[in-house]
């Protein structure tokens, strides 16, 4: 022991703490450069800055780090989707059948269309599939977080988050359909094939059915306190996060449960509606700068022009299931094309799951990651942009949040 | 407007008619939202009885009836518009809502309805024209021509307490209990050109006061007065605009059934002369009927001595019984003189649901259900 010992080991041992606030602070500093100089939303800011600080630019935000991270970016979309879950609205579905009927035709052509667009450029059938089952979800973060920060609200606004919603579910089960396939083809035993898509879908739902319960349950006994159901809530949502992860369920899934279930099957309104928004922006920030560290800008040059037809597949599909239903809905005309646009922004949540599935089939991985991961990173940056103007030209955002 | 305009055309003695202003809810917190132009829209999609037509927030909607002769009829159309409406909002996701105001919208947030006059509003009243979110039920009296308006202005404004006290719904603003049964009309005074019609005797001084108005360029057109009663020659009616937007039609219909029994009662008898003391003490009067509702305490102009304004009601209620028979509106009274006995009001029963459920989220949520006739009101 010598005098000096107090003092750290050098290097010093970075810890998840000062990475938060590190991550949070080039966030901020991104963000407000693309809306000053480039005037684009603060989230281009953020997925730029972490390209950046990540792989693909200085190398700061290695892998290791990145995993360090990890645990923000869940929590954020914790939040994220559980008040995508609450604005999910069944007894809408119920009155306005043609917007539950849009969701489902809008998935149907996007996969369709990014199935047979990658057939005719000679990429295998289960592969084309599985990243045209990926192709289905549009990013509930993105459209959520603009929607948000644009404080953007009406007919269009309500309709994306809900298609989002319901699009995304689609996704899940179709790409662990797909995935139990994949197994299948890689000789995985019959009741891995079967059990696990169902393990996923069941548990997850389960999970957030359960957290919902727990949910109505206290917020019966802590009476009517703006504060207390909020706090409760959180620390419900985080919860939910961490029982997923814990359980190896799908944390998209059981959050959306979680939301939509209590919101739905609270009759008796004792859940007080609760503004997560002001605690989820500070974990939506470090998520898309991670999101963006996480992109690979070389993985673009093997990919490129695939994954160009990818986006353009996917944008087709989406558009024609969006406008061949809307008019028969009752949204003014002129919305059906804006919400067209407001479901381009493709969800990042892609990237873990290529990664994944990269490790467990390695041949698969590497020659799907390219295109799909291409795709997000084009569409991590277009969409934000697309989300804006929708919402903006709908008359939508508030007029001060506009600038 | 050109001075022919101002011509009184006259209409078929008595008739009836409503404007209802209301609130256009979200589903998700029951906060105000802004589908008005959607919602409109959709409703029009369809022939429909009644009118539809914007006001001066997003957030708003105002229903018109046609003209009626008296209350059934009346109440029959206003349920088949809200009906209508409340088809479009469910469509789109959102709900309506009667009430004099929203109990905790935050009025920065509103949104002009893009129009010029609504624009326009905006330009001159700065934040007054956002903080005019508030909801008003109006109720058209025909006239047989501009003599008798004046004349009937002048006596229906003794009986503004009245209206004001029958209608009351607005006990919330901004998220707190305003004390007030109705603190709407604290909102409308901040205008300048709110108040009364000056103290004319004939349609041709009025005219002659309105040109001078115009000739200062102080005013266009009648539009321009917010007057809690105002003659308006454009349809040949009297208009009271003080009544808060009920919680449900059939209030709102009977409302109007005792505007306009009143109005056939004075017009009939001419019980009494215009008088200049009650103008004396009409903001005093007005007050407190916003403040305590039917529990004011008045001053009387005419009898000159302090009366409650629940025996006022309950006597004027009585003293028109003949006319109400006339008009086929007696159920209507009598329901009206059932709440006021019961002491039964519309603010009540919104400090009543906040006490039950805790929360002005349920408050608006609970006035949805009750104005689209999902619930009834407990009694």
């Amino acid at each position: 022991m010598n005098a000096v010992s107090f003092l750290p080991s050098l290097p010093p041992a970075a810890n998840p703490v000062l990475l938060f606030g590190l991550l949070l602070l080039a966030g901020v500093i991104g963000g407000e450069l693309a809306r000053r100089t480039l005037g684009l939303p603060r989230i281009v800011g953020y997925v730029l800055i972490g390209l950046l600080l990540g792989a693909s630019g200085l190398n700061w935000l290695d892998s290791a780090l990145l995993k360090e991270a990890w645990i923000f970016v869940d929590i954020a979309l914790g939040l994220i989707l559980f008040e995508l879950g609450r604005r999910l609205d069944f007894a809408w579905l119920r009155r306005e059948p043609w917007l539950a009927a849009t969701a489902v035709l809008e998935s149907a052509l996007a996969f369709g269309c990014v199935f047979l667009a990658l057939l005719f450029f000679d990429v295998q059938p289960l592969y084309a599939a599985v990243a045209a089952s990926i192709a289905i979800a549009t990013s509930p973060t993105v459209v959520l977080v603009v929607a948000q920060e644009m404080r953007a609200e009406g007919q269009v606004t309500e309709r994306a988050l809900n298609l989002t919603a319901m699009n995304s579910v689609i996704a899940f089960v179709t790409s662990a359909m797909l995935l139990a396939w994949l197994h299948h083809e890689y000789r995985a035993s019959l009741a891995t094939v079967v059990l696990h898509p169902l393990y996923l879908l069941a548990g997850s739902a389960l999970l957030g059915y359960g957290a919902s319960f727990v949910a109505m349950t206290l917020a019966r006994w802590l009476g009517k306190s703006e504060r207390g159901h909020l706090v409760m809530s959180l620390a419900l949502i985080v919860v939910t996060v961490g029982a997923a992860r814990m359980l190896e369920l799908s944390v998209v899934l059981a959050l959306l449960a979680f939301g939509t279930l209590s919101k739905n099957l609270d009759k008796r309104h004792d859940l007080m509606p609760v503004d997560v928004g002001p605690v989820g922006q500070l974990f939506v920030v470090v998520l898309f700068v991670v999101s963006g560290a996480s992109l690979r800008a070389d993985e673009f040059a093997a990919g490129g022009v695939l994954a160009i037809v990818y986006v353009l597949a996917r944008f087709a599909g989406k558009s024609l299931g969006v406008m061949s239903l809307t008019y028969l809905s009752g949204v003014r005309r002129g919305a059906a094309g804006l919400l067209c646009l407001a479901l381009v922004p493709m969800s990042a949540t892609a990237i873990g799951m290529m990664h994944r599935t990269g490790q467990l089939y390695p041949d698969f991985g590497t020659k799907l990651a390219a295109i799909v991961l291409s795709a997000v990173l084009i569409l991590e940056l277009v969409g934000p942009i697309a989300v804006q103007f929708a919402l903006r030209r709908a008359g939508e955002a508030r007029e001060e949040a506009a600038a | 407007m050109s001075g022919a305009d101002m011509e009184f055309p006259g209409s078929k003695g008595l008739t009836v008619g409503v404007e209802l202003e209301l609130q256009i809810l979200n589903s998700r917190d029951f906060d105000l939202a802004r589908d008005a132009a959607d919602l409109i829209g959709l409703v029009e999609k369809a022939p429909h009885a009644g009118a539809v037509k914007p006001e001066i927030t997003e957030s708003m909607v105002e229903l018109n009836s046609s003209i009626h002769q008296g209350h059934d009829t009346l109440a029959a159309e206003l349920k088949a518009i809200r009906d209508t409406v409340v088809q479009a909002a469910q469509k789109l996701n959102v709900r309506i809502a009667g009430g004099g105001s929203h109990a905790f919208h935050m009025w920065a947030d509103r949104r002009i309805y893009p129009t010029e006059r609504f624009q326009h509003l905006l330009s001159v009243y700065g934040y007054l024209a956002k903080q005019f979110t508030i909801f008003g039920q109006h109720v058209h009296v025909g006239c047989p021509d501009g003599d008798a308006a004046i004349y009937l202005t002048h006596i229906l404004s003794r009986y503004v307490p009245h209206f004001i006290a029958l209608s009351a719904s607005s006990p919330f603003q901004q998220g707190e209990d305003t004390s007030y049964q109705s603190s709407r009309l604290n909102t409308v005074t901040a205008f300048p050109l709110s108040g009364q019609m000056p103290f004319v005797q004939s349609w041709r001084e009025f005219l002659e006061y309105f040109e001078m108005m115009r000739g200062y360029g102080i005013v266009e057109s009648m539009k321009d007065f917010y007057w809690d009663i105002r003659p308006k020659p454009e349809y040949g009616t009297v208009e009271i605009r003080v009544f808060d937007t009920p919680l449900t039609v059939e209030r709102a219909a009977a409302l109007a059934a005792y505007a306009q029994t009143l109005a056939r009662q004075i017009l009939a008898d001419r019980p009494l002369a215009p008088e200049r003391d009650v103008y004396t003490l009409y903001n005093y009067n007005r007050f407190q009927a916003c403040r305590y509702g039917i529990e004011a305490k008045l001053v009387d102009a005419y009898a000159r001595r302090p009366v409650s304004l629940r025996e006022a009601v309950l006597d004027t209620l009585k003293v028109l019984a003949p006319h109400a028979a006339a008009l086929g509106n007696g159920h209507a009274l009598a329901s009206l003189a059932a709440d006021v006995e019961a002491g039964r009001t519309d603010a009540g029963w919104l400090r009543q649901m906040h006490r039950e459920r805790g929360s002005l989220n349920e408050v608006a949520r609970l006035q949805s259900e009750l104005w689209m006739g999902r619930s009834k009101v407990p009694a």
